[in-house]
């Protein structure tokens, strides 16, 4: 057996991963049962046990949104205790890059987690109409939701399975820092022109939300998410490490750095989630969720409060930037 | 104040598009290393933007540069044989590299493994040792080639300089 599945934060995060697929299993077969069947209209004793299910189903969604929310973040904490374990490894950089299927397991959990916040919003819609009008719809993403727990969970022993404890890893300086002369930031840009693209689409993001521009709002989030990234890594991230060799998008998430990673990423994802989900649910059901819209904003202000704060806080110290 | 907004959202688009728009069109920086090359295949290399990875030259011409590829597909490029040698000595992935060099005789890119090294060749580097394709009594192996560069025994050292040019 693989020595990596005797660590006990592995154990953990496992055994959590199973409960959540055990419960994935039981909310694909209801979720089924109530996308082939459910009719509204109907008076049948068959309908009003649906309607049962469909309760159970929604508090087995609620509890899995809480749960894969926090399982995430513990497996970020885990992969970056076991860096420990791993030769070479400094952080959770090397652990996730340890074999290929580390990144797909956080995309998959992304994608997951955002279905399900987009399933809460369409859920709290549903329940306050009358006649439950995107009911298949709601069923179907769960049904989705459902299949990518399970796919999640698949991924999960793949990638622990295929940690070689012997084998050494790069560090994050090798995978983000030293890329002899290579520019590692999209468009061929340049770090200055790479701020003035981050902040002139923060000013747009955050106009367009204001303005109830849905799709330009779509537009925009998407590729500040992604401007975002190297941002933090290739410029805030070294006002973080207090070091301007240090490129790194995980070691922010260590104890060292009091765990900010976690609420920069954080807020940067839940920013995402709640403008596209606005957007989606203004463009499709024409419905303008204020809250949704708070959120987003509160959201945004936080990771750029956050990140723009180190960036001052250094420059008081020091008298100067990096 | 909803009409000032929608102005400086659209400036505040407009700006976005510009910076990439400059950054995309804006003169190539140097290039050191290629990712991807799975198929370990000799890429085209940007002459005059193209550092060699060993002595930091561009390369100015084609001919006996060479081209390492990691078994991930990282590419790295020299302008002579001899930097590629100095270069491979430290590298873990040393025995599994794919190299790749332009001959001077047939004018293409071969297996540098394969391939013949003359010894008083004029190279970028001054090491001496121009490719080629096809052995003659001038030329010895790729091993040969290597092992004198790691002695020193090369045209950047003056006395073997002297024993092979008499200069």
């Amino acid at each position: 057996m693989n020595s990596i599945f005797l660590n006990s934060y592995t154990i953990v995060y496992l055994f959590s991963e199973v409960i959540t697929l055990l419960l994935a299993f039981i909310l694909l077969g209801v979720d089924l049962k109530l996308f082939l069947k459910w009719d509204f209209n109907s008076s049948s004793k068959e309908q009003f046990n649906l309607e049962r299910l469909a309760y159970l189903a929604s508090v087995l969604a609620l509890f899995l949104l809480i749960a894969k929310f926090i399982i995430a973040i513990y497996f970020i904490y885990t992969i970056d205790s076991l860096a420990l374990y791993i030769p070479g490894a400094m952080c959770a950089a090397g652990v996730i890059s340890a074999n290929s299927y580390g990144i797909l397991i956080l995309e998959t959990k992304a994608v997951t987690l955002f279905l399900l916040t987009l399933w809460v919003a369409l859920q709290k819609y549903d329940i306050e109409a009358k006649n439950y009008p995107i009911f298949k719809q709601k069923s179907a993403l769960l049904i989705i939701i459902s299949i990518l727990i399970i796919v999640e969970t698949i991924l999960d022993f793949s990638y622990f399975s295929h940690i070689d404890t012997t084998t050494p890893v790069s560090c994050c300086s090798t995978l983000y820092g030293n890329l002899e002369g290579q520019n590692p930031l999209p468009f061929n840009l340049s770090i200055s022109n790479m701020l003035i693209l981050f902040v002139s689409t923060f000013t747009a993001l955050l106009l367009s939300i204001l303005l109830d521009k849905k799709i330009t709002s779509i537009l925009l989030v998407a590729l500040f998410g992604f401007i975002s990234y190297y941002v933090v890594v290739y410029f805030f991230g070294t006002y973080i490490y207090e070091l301007p060799t240090h490129k790194c998008p995980y070691c922010m998430m260590q104890k060292e750095y009091y765990y900010i990673g976690y609420l920069i990423w954080g807020s940067l994802f839940l920013t995402i989630s709640f403008t596209t989900i606005w957007a989606i649910m203004g463009l499709w059901l024409k419905v303008n969720v204020i809250k949704l819209k708070k959120y987003a904003i509160i959201n945004l202000a936080i990771f750029i409060i956050i990140n723009f704060a180190y960036v001052a806080i250094y420059y008081i110290k020091n008298g100067v930037f990096l | 104040m909803k009409k000032i907004l929608s102005i400086l959202l659209t400036l505040a688009i407009l700006v976005a598009i510009a910076v990439v728009a400059v950054s995309i069109l804006k003169k190539d920086t140097t290039i050191t290393i290629v990712k991807g090359n799975i198929a370990k295949k000799p890429l085209p290399i940007k002459l005059n933007k193209t550092n060699d990875t060993e002595c930091a030259m561009l390369i100015k011409t084609k001919r006996n540069a060479v081209e390492a590829i990691a078994p991930d597909g990282r590419t790295w490029f020299f302008d002579d044989p001899g930097c590629m040698v100095k270069w491979l000595v430290n590298k873990p992935f040393k025995d599994k590299v794919t190299l790749w060099v332009h001959t001077l005789d047939t004018n293409r890119w071969i297996d540098a493994k394969k391939a013949f090294y003359g010894v008083k060749d004029h190279t970028a580097m001054h090491y001496g040792f121009g490719a080629r394709e096809k052995e003659s009594n001038e030329t010895i192996s790729f091993k040969e080639m290597q092992l004198r560069m790691l002695r020193g025994e090369n045209l950047t050292n003056p006395k073997y300089r002297k024993k092979l040019l008499g200069i």
